[in-house]
């Protein structure tokens, strides 16, 4: 999966003269934490993030009320965003896992992804999260099973061969080595349209591997 | 099976990231010296990113004023009277000019129905594309230039880097669409209004461009806006349709939900207009809505259907019923919706439909009224070089007409359809004298019709009348309806002077006109009412034989059914023969009793309009078939699409005509050589069915049907 295949396309987007108030309301009127802040075409000129919009204790303190709200009126899109030089962006060419990296490093939130400078989608934690569900197919119904097994192609090739000779769609698939069992790997394979026992059954017929967990998820 | 139910359900989770559009509650007014008019009022519905919205309903219920607000087009006295529409969560009413318009040029594009007027006809087309770029973005000339070459690909314009250097009018009208469509694509809108994009397209060119729209909103996530008349093409492009009618939305739902089991009864009207491809008058009938759409002044005060309706009740007359939810989802604006059951619906008594025999009876034998053989018409061409204006350089001409051979029989109607420029009004052009033919012969009645008007007598004239296309430009605009009818009446002599009075009228009543219709000008009637008087004027010399030139192509759905009825009626009543022409492969099916397809100049394939309709088919038939949309989600058609434009009539390919674009060449051996050398053979199939093709009857038998039931899930 490629970050174009999971961002979110046609972000809600703002212009650097949107008065702050309104770019905090919109945000708390869509239910979104990040907005970028796009010039003329679409080019990206900066972020806003929730924290963002929060005025520092330290500097509240040193205003009197009149002040607040005259400094708070004043306040425009362009004043308070993080300006695009600071801004972690990607582009839709890269990999999800890509992305989530760079997101961990730099512990942000979201990367607006970028096309020649151009803003074509943003891609957050949610977009994210949202992918690993596709991935692990979620959204249907069916059996999630874990099955434990040493490295090497063998026995994967073999539980899988077991699954599609009976027909049985595979909606979701992860691997992942298994902690603190070097060598041995944890596959997750989600199949729709089938009963636990049918699966234990099938995969059971292949030697060398164990199922460690085994649901039904709706 | 799981495989299905997976991909609705992964979408149906994925796609909750708010809509792109949302519209809640909107009323448009126009203010004017009394007062204000509202054009639309409580319009609420909401398009989702990737997602295709349609917007329905005859003309002048506000479906482009809803466009327009949305814009801010309404031009200086309409405004945004109530309601918000909010775009990616911001609200647009009340935004300035300035925002609006940066809004428009980065996030927002529209396609209109006429690609013509959306291009500036003296600037060479890249320089307008590139413009977009340059100018919205900054780029720089070449970049903007590569971009739009890689657009033009996109939306599969035939050599595109060629194009650029081209001007609007060197391009053909559906390249010009595909150049707009490009063009509204090139900044990556959210939003994409398309105003009646396909209207004016031929079949094969508007089957191009759904199936682009079609791409082009999976690939980009664009939301769109797609407002139509055409029920046919909502049901190919749309996942929810709101129904319009009268500035109100009466009905809103999925294109399953509302194709299936329409609830409104406006809906229920206008699903009962339109022709279903494969019907024929015999077996079905069209129940056109009793009146129109009342304009903005004169709405009723409860139920804006409640006139028109055939369920009125009191509640309906005195309250305005409120938009509600079905409890599958669909939401409908009737008192009375869930309790009217579509099925159990009887024709109103004022509603007079035509008595069709079918025919029957006495047919077969009847003698042909009008016979053509070998029918050919030439426009000699004016070359520029100094040979050809000294007329010393090789004469050159479009052959509009080439070999048409039919023969009509009394009381029947041919049907005529291909694409634009195939020759079909120019036959028919020839037939009525306002052009001489060529060569060939043609016979009414024993004259000979070959030449033009000036060498017929006034009888001749008389038998033979011609509705035209356009209403608006064959009527004198200074003349009165009653003067105009009147005139071929006393021109023939048809009728005595002092009678000619009643007898208009006459004609008028049976138009479904009154008297008082008489002494109106043209700019006093609305469109169907205006064909309806050039049915009049045609029909006032009591001819034989009737020309209609695509007589319904430009009106409602509701007002087509009408008129269709009305020249059903007329035909039955007077043994009328007609020769009808459309693009709409439906109508032709409804109303014809043979059809003859025709491609550039050259008839096809001719046979009664059932076996025209299925297999075996000539391969342009099947191709001009498959392309028709048609309103009914549970249709299957086969996805053929031509390739390329018509060619030019001044030197058609060789061999078949139509080898160049031909899907099924490859069916012959050597990929079809024989159809580029040689003029194919005519194929009997009997019963008059005759198809134009090297392929041999066995393999044109072969072909599975292009329409097919999908299978219930």
């Amino acid at each position: 999966m490629l970050v174009k295949d999971c961002m979110t396309r046609h972000p809600i987007m703002i212009s650097p003269e949107t008065p702050a108030a309104e770019a905090q309301k919109i945000m708390a009127e869509n239910q979104i934490r990040h907005l970028p802040v796009v010039g003329s075409g679409k080019r990206l000129l900066g972020l806003i993030t929730r924290q963002r919009l929060s005025l520092k204790p330290d500097e509240l303190g040193s205003l009197n009320i009149w002040e607040i709200s005259r400094r708070l009126s004043a306040m425009t899109a362009k004043k308070i965003m993080l300006k695009a030089e600071h801004v972690q962006t990607i582009i839709p060419d890269k990999t999800v896992e890509r992305a989530a990296r760079i997101m961990t490093d730099h512990k942000v939130g979201c990367l607006p992804v970028l096309e020649d400078g151009i803003v074509v989608g943003i891609l957050t934690e949610t977009d994210l999260l949202k992918s690993f569900q596709t991935m692990l197919g979620l959204p249907a119904d069916g059996v999630r099973v874990t099955v434990r097994m040493p490295g090497g192609v063998g026995i994967f090739k073999q539980v899988i061969v077991a699954i599609s000779e009976e027909g049985w769609p595979i909606l979701g698939l992860g691997s992942f080595p298994t902690r603190k069992q070097p060598g041995y790997w944890d596959s997750v394979f989600k199949i729709a349209g089938v009963n636990i026992d049918e699966v234990e059954a099938v995969i059971n017929q292949v030697p060398n591997q164990e199922i460690v967990d085994i649901r039904e998820v709706v | 099976m799981a495989e299905a139910a997976m991909d609705w359900t992964v979408n149906k989770n994925l796609s909750d990231a708010g809509p792109v559009l949302k519209i809640e509650e909107v009323a448009v007014a126009y203010k004017v010296r009394h007062g204000e008019i509202v054009a639309v009022q409580n319009v609420s519905f909401e398009i989702k990113r990737g997602e295709s919205y349609g917007i329905v309903g005859e003309s002048g219920c506000g479906k482009s004023t809803v466009a327009w607000a949305i814009v801010n087009f309404l031009g200086a006295n309409g405004y945004v009277k109530a309601g918000s529409i909010k775009f990616l969560g911001q609200d647009l009413v009340g935004k300035t000019g300035e925002e609006l318009r940066k809004l428009r040029g980065d996030q927002i594009a529209m396609v209109y129905q006429d690609p013509m007027q959306a291009l500036n006809p003296s600037m060479k087309l890249g320089d307008q594309m590139k413009e977009v770029l340059t100018v919205h973005r900054g780029m720089s000339d070449a970049d903007a230039a590569k971009r739009c070459i890689e657009m033009l690909d996109r939306v599969y314009m035939p050599d595109a880097a060629n194009v650029m250097k081209r001007y609007p009018h060197q391009i053909s009208g559906g390249q010009q669409q595909r150049v707009v469509i490009a063009m509204a694509l090139l900044n990556n809108p959210a939003l994409l209004i398309m105003d009646e994009p396909t209207t004016a397209l031929d079949v094969t060119v508007e089957a191009a461009v759904l199936d682009l729209i079609a791409e082009l909103r999976r690939d980009f996530d664009t939301a769109i806006m797609y407002i139509t008349h055409n029920l046919g093409v909502v049901a190919r492009v749309c996942n929810r349709v709101g129904v319009m009618y009268a500035g109100e939305m009466v009905e809103r739902g999925t294109v399953e939900q509302i194709f299936k089991k329409p609830q409104h009864p406006y809906t229920q009207g206008l699903m009962r207009c339109v022709p279903k491809l494969g019907a024929d008058k015999a077996s079905s009938m069209l129940y056109p809505i009793i009146g129109r759409v009342p304009p903005p002044r004169n709405r009723p005060i409860g139920c804006i259907f409640n006139p028109r309706c055939d369920y009125t009740q009191d509640r309906c007359i005195e309250e305005r019923p409120q938009l509600r939810d079905m409890p599958n989802g669909v939401s409908v604006r009737c008192h009375f919706a869930g309790e009217i059951d579509p099925a159990q619906w009887t024709p109103p008594e004022e509603l007079k439909l035509p008595s069709i025999s079918g025919g029957d009876g006495d047919n077969g034998e009847a003698e042909p009224i009008l016979t053509v053989n070998g029918l050919k018409k030439y426009y000699p061409v004016q070359g520029s070089s100094l040979k050809d204006l000294l007329g010393r350089g090789p004469k050159r001409y479009v052959k509009a007409v080439e070999d048409a051979t039919f023969s009509v029989k009394k009381g029947k109607t041919l049907g005529i359809v291909g694409e634009s420029g195939c020759g079909k009004s120019t036959l028919i052009k020839t037939l009525i004298g306002l052009e001489e033919s060529t060569a060939g012969e043609a016979q009414f009645l024993g004259f000979d019709i070959t030449g033009d008007l000036s060498t017929r007598n006034k009888q001749l004239i008389q038998e033979l009348q011609m509705v035209f296309q356009n209403p608006d430009s064959t009527m004198n605009p200074s003349y009165s309806v009653g003067q105009q009818i009147g005139r071929p009446m006393i021109r023939f002599g048809t009728v005595p002077k002092n009678q000619v009075r009643d007898e208009v009228i006459k004609l008028l009543q049976a138009m479904r006109l009154g008297e008082n219709y008489y002494d109106r000008l043209p700019r006093q009637l609305s469109g169907g009412e205006k064909q309806r008087v050039g049915i009049a004027r045609a029909l006032a010399s009591s001819p034989n034989v009737v020309l209609c030139d695509e007589p319904v192509s430009a009106l409602d759905v509701s007002v087509q059914a009408a008129i269709l009825n009305l020249l059903l009626d007329v035909q039955a009543e007077s043994g009328t023969t007609m020769i009808f022409i459309a693009h709409d492969l439906s109508v032709v099916r409804f109303f014809s009793d043979d059809v003859a397809v025709m491609y550039l100049g050259q008839i096809m394939e001719i046979g009664p309009a059932d076996a025209i309709y299925a297999p075996p088919y000539h391969p342009y038939t099947e191709a001009l078939l498959s392309a028709v949309p048609i309103p009914d989600p549970t249709i299957q058609q086969k996805h053929i699409r031509l390739e390329g434009n018509v060619p030019s009539a001044i030197s058609p390919p060789s061999g078949c005509r139509f080898h160049t674009r031909c899907p099924r060449r490859h069916l012959l051996p050597n990929n079809g050589k024989i159809c580029e050398e040689e003029l194919p053979p005519w194929r009997e199939i009997g019963d008059g069915h005759r198809i134009f093709c090297h392929i041999p009857l066995e393999t044109l038998r072969t072909f599975d049907p292009i329409i097919t039931q999908k299978e219930e899930d």
